[in-house]
């Protein structure tokens, strides 16, 4: 089966597990039922064998262009999601990683893959690298859900009179860790990918550096990443605050990322 | 078959409630002399404050259900006309559907409450004790309590405080998570904030009281709650290191102003964005209501403790759907269960079973006896199906006379043993 037919049942997948997960949020307490589950782990099988099948299809690892780029992310954003759910059982984190991991598939099966027969993306690096950054931004995007919904459970508690969200968002502490946490797992394998990069820029091209605006967004959301983690650790700085920067972090990454994607092309990812 | 005879909150005022209900002292008396005055077999009482419920056991249900009326009329010495009017008399399917739904708090005056579980296991319990609980009711309660604690862990009407106590509890663990080693903070020490200080530490939080006028009643709750007492000069350093604030002194103004709460936020450092739970239990109110303003700030009054109890609520009544729905499932598969007590599929297996033995052995006494005369044939016939009757006769007549009182689940498999079925 060619990738993109995988692609289109994971989208179906993704689709029962984003629809379930609203519709319980509605009427019920519990969030994830085991139905949602088995989906989201048919789906994210699904997605792997996908991605398997474009890498042998593309003679590439699969990270170069929107449409390999959306659907990559969107599996590094649910494998991070199934291993947060495991380890805390916030439940409430599906309410944002469903619908973003649809969209992400959507855009995917709706865009055509990028064709590049560029020598250097043969390169081992390409998957150490791509690999490390993107669950790096997936980790930063589980600490901009936590941040979120650190956000509005702080609102609803505000209000002194809870309304549906209040019931099914965690308490704002756990927000708060969960939230630290992915930021520091997040911003660890930021660091290694953009040190790989360096080093595969070397390889390739003898600098460390190029000037090339995704490495700018890569060190500025390094930059604003450090000093979260450093505040978190030297003050025990966090609560509101620091879910506002988890949330401005991370929305300063998208926004160069896709800067960096409509203004220099599918090229750039490349180059 | 089980009768049920009661009254509740839906269908009396309190009055007629108290004048039936039965103190503990006298159940076991009540039970003896039910079971003789109304002539059942098993019997039964759950007397709560909201419900007076007599639950008998008896193959007749009219009759029955008519004497246990007249009983607890009886032993109440209330006229019968007066007290009819408000019981419900059901039977069979319909009294056990109710016990269920009692039993799991879906009849409850507030749905989900917690102590009704407790009550329905305590009457059952002394129906044991005075031994006039029998299979049928004893297979009730098993699977009645049972059902009620999954309704309870599977679905939310259990869950959310109603009282203002427990709200405040739970918004802590709405803000903190765990409670373990946080600070609490009481001012002043009313039995509503004593209470709730009391939920808190149990879940691993710290107790500090600030003294008011008399130091020794500060110290006297510190003692109560393991915590200790600090003079009341040392309120905003209290106030920096309290996450937690419990206020309810009987002080005619503001206690603990903005400005105390500004303060205390600045001088915790690092911790400054950390949140600081404020309950203002006084009234007059004690915190000053700007304090709500602030960053990191979440102020309850007691108005706005009752309108999230009031939330809950609305919550648990939503949850009352699943919890109805789990209830209904588990009375069918119980009538279900009944059903395979019945003894008469055991008799006609009996009956099968023995007539299969026969026509087999018949079967080879021909072969061995060769060709037989129809008048041979009719009497080989006739001698094994008496053979056959006179066998079973004694075990069928026992078993419908045993079958009335019917049977517990462990009887049937021995008795389907023992018949080698």
């Amino acid at each position: 089966m060619p990738s993109h037919v995988y692609l289109l049942f994971t989208l179906a997948f993704y689709a029962v597990g984003a629809l379930h997960v609203l519709l319980q949020a509605l009427t019920r307490r519990k969030l994830l039922t085991s139905w949602t589950v088995t989906a989201t782990l048919i789906g994210f099988a699904l997605h792997t064998a996908s991605l398997a099948q474009r890498w042998t299809e593309a003679g590439h690892f699969p990270a170069v262009g929107l449409h390999d780029v959306s659907s990559f992310l969107a599996w590094a954003i649910v494998l991070v999601f199934l291993m947060t759910y495991t380890r805390t059982r916030v439940e409430a984190l599906g309410l944002v990683v469903y619908p973003v991991a649809f969209a992400l598939v959507l855009v995917s099966n709706m865009t055509p893959a990028a064709e590049s027969d560029d020598p250097i993306l043969k390169s081992f690096f390409l998957p150490i690298h791509a690999t490390l950054a993107f669950l790096g931004y997936a980790a930063l995007f589980v600490a901009f859900a936590m941040g979120l919904l650190y956000l509005v459970q702080e609102r609803e508690l505000k209000s002194r009179s809870p309304r549906r969200l209040y019931y099914i968002l965690p308490s704002l502490e756990r927000c708060d860790t969960i939230g630290g946490r992915s930021v520091e797992v997040g911003f660890a394998f930021l660091t290694l990918a953009i040190v790989t990069g360096m080093l595969w820029s070397y390889r390739a091209r003898g600098v460390y550096w190029t000037g090339d605006a995704k490495e700018w967004t890569a060190i500025i959301a390094w930059v604003l990443y450090v000093v979260l983690v450093l505040a978190r650790h030297r003050t025990g700085w966090g609560g509101r605050r620091a879910a506002l920067l988890g949330i401005v972090g991370f929305a300063a990454v998208v926004l160069t990322f896709v800067w960096v994607t409509v203004a220099s092309g599918v090229a750039s990812a490349a180059r | 078959m089980i009768i049920l005879v009661g009254l509740s909150h839906r269908t009396s005022p309190l009055p007629v409630r108290e004048s039936l209900a039965f103190v503990k002292e006298r159940l076991a008396e009540a039970l003896q002399r039910m079971r003789q005055e109304a002539a059942v077999s098993e019997a039964m009482i759950l007397s709560t404050c909201n419900r007076v419920e007599l639950y008998g056991r008896s193959d007749e249900t009219t009759g029955a259900g008519a004497r246990l009326e007249e009983f607890l009329c009886a032993f109440h010495g209330r006229p019968v006309h007066e007290i009819g009017p408000y019981l419900y008399r059901l039977t069979a399917a319909d009294a056990i559907r109710h016990a269920f739904r009692v039993a799991a708090s879906l009849e409850s005056m507030v749905i989900g409450e917690p102590q009704i579980l407790g009550q329905v296991k305590q009457a059952y319990q002394a129906a044991q004790d005075a031994g006039t609980l029998g299979s049928a009711l004893n297979a009730l309660r098993n699977r009645s309590l049972a059902a009620a604690k999954r309704a309870r862990t599977e679905t939310g009407i259990g869950q959310n405080a109603v009282s203002v106590s427990y709200v405040a509890v739970e918004l802590a663990r709405k803000i903190f998570g765990e409670l373990r080693d946080k600070n609490v903070l009481l001012v002043g020490a009313g039995k509503m904030s004593l209470l709730a200080a009391r939920h808190l530490v149990r879940s691993g939080a710290r107790a500090t009281v600030l003294g008011g006028r008399t130091f020794e009643k500060a110290e006297e709750l510190a003692a109560a709650l393991g915590g200790r007492a600090v003079p009341f000069e040392s309120l905003r350093a209290e106030l920096a290191a309290a996450d937690i604030v419990i206020s309810g002194t009987g002080a005619p103004g503001i206690v603990i102003r903005r400005e105390d709460v500004e303060h205390a936020r600045a001088a915790r450092g690092g911790r400054h964005q950390r949140p600081l739970f404020l309950i203002d239990i006084a009234v007059p109110r004690d915190i000053d209501p700007a304090a709500r303003r602030l960053a990191g700030i979440f102020l309850y009054d007691l108005d706005d403790l009752r309108s999230v109890a009031e939330a809950n609520l609305r919550e648990r009544q939503k949850e009352a759907a699943a919890a109805e729905a789990l209830v209904d499932r588990e009375v069918r598969e119980f009538l279900e269960w009944q059903k395979s007590l019945d003894v008469v599929p055991i008799l006609v297996e009996l009956r099968q079973r023995a007539d299969q033995i026969r026509r087999r052995e018949i079967e080879r006494a021909r072969k061995r006896l060769g060709g037989l005369t129809p008048e041979q044939e009719a009497a080989l016939d006739a001698a094994t199906t008496a053979i056959v009757n006179k066998l079973l006769h004694p075990p069928t007549v026992h078993l419908k006379e045993i079958a009335r009182n019917g049977f517990a689940a462990e009887q049937v498999a021995l008795i389907r043993k023992l018949l080698g079925l």
